[in-house]
């Protein structure tokens, strides 16, 4: 990340600027949802052990790689312009 | 989660001077990552579970090995008795040491590999090793003695389990 990327001509750099700005928000928004939604199904609530055993991570691998294909998926429908089918 | 890290705990306006710091959260390092990571790995636990389970059984072997068959006969010397017992010792000892060595090796690569597979964390996970277990260490003497041998490990497994998590 040496040197920053270019603008791409025709935007401003305000507009820039708030582009960065919802991608960050975005990011973050999924970043924390998909913590919760894989910590609430995978790790059981009565706390054991301080680290995650091998059945907790192996749960979490999976969710975390069937939510990631799906926010693809669903991302992709939606920048096409079609809505998602059933 | 991605929020900001938890700030120190401020007291009321300036009042009490031992305020406990709270300490942020800290990322673990990707050194720390990977020396857990070799944990995680089926072969690695396993192989390790092994050498406990050797370790277990020489020690056994050794211990039980004395009190099996003390001579009492006035044929050998002092000196070739004690030749005698301490080579009996080691024998014993040896061959109780593979066959714990065996029994933790295949007890925990196949617990491992299941409860990979099922992705949950419960004692279905060390009943079904420990059947594995039993079946494929009493599978010489013939399909009953593998069911039985399996079902008495389940349940021996399960209970040590149990008794190990008695305070959780």
């Amino acid at each position: 990340m040496a040197t920053p990327s270019p603008i791409p001509a025709g935007i401003t750099k305000d507009q820039a600027f708030n582009m960065a700005q919802t991608e960050m928000e975005y990011r973050v928004e999924l970043f924390n949802k998909l913590a919760q939604t894989c910590f609430v199904k995978c790790v059981d609530k009565r706390y054991k052990e301080a680290e995650l055993n091998m059945g907790e991570n192996s749960c979490i691998d999976r969710c975390v790689s069937k939510y990631w294909q799906v926010n693809g998926m669903v991302g992709q429908l939606l920048s096409v312009g079609k809505p998602p089918q059933q | 989660m991605a929020d900001a890290n938890a700030e120190p705990a401020v007291g009321s306006s300036g009042s009490n001077e031992s305020v406990t710091k709270i300490e942020p959260i800290r990322m673990p390092t990707i050194e720390e990552i990977r020396a857990q990571d070799v944990w995680n790995n089926c072969a690695v636990k396993s192989v390790a579970s092994g050498v406990m389970g050797g370790g277990l059984g020489l020690m056994m072997g050794l211990f039980l090995g004395a009190l099996d068959n003390p001579i009492t006969n006035d044929t050998m010397t002092g000196r070739q008795q004690f030749v005698f017992t301490a080579k009996q010792m080691g024998q014993r000892s040896w061959s109780s040491c593979k066959t714990f060595a065996v029994m933790g090796l295949v007890f925990s690569a196949a617990e491992c590999i299941i409860e990979k597979a099922r992705a949950k964390h419960d004692t279905t996970n060390t009943a079904f090793a420990g059947c594995v277990t039993g079946g494929s260490m009493s599978a010489r003497g013939g399909p009953k003695a593998a069911c039985i041998g399996c079902a008495g490990f389940a349940t021996f497994s399960v209970l040590i389990e149990k008794f190990f998590d008695r305070h959780t």
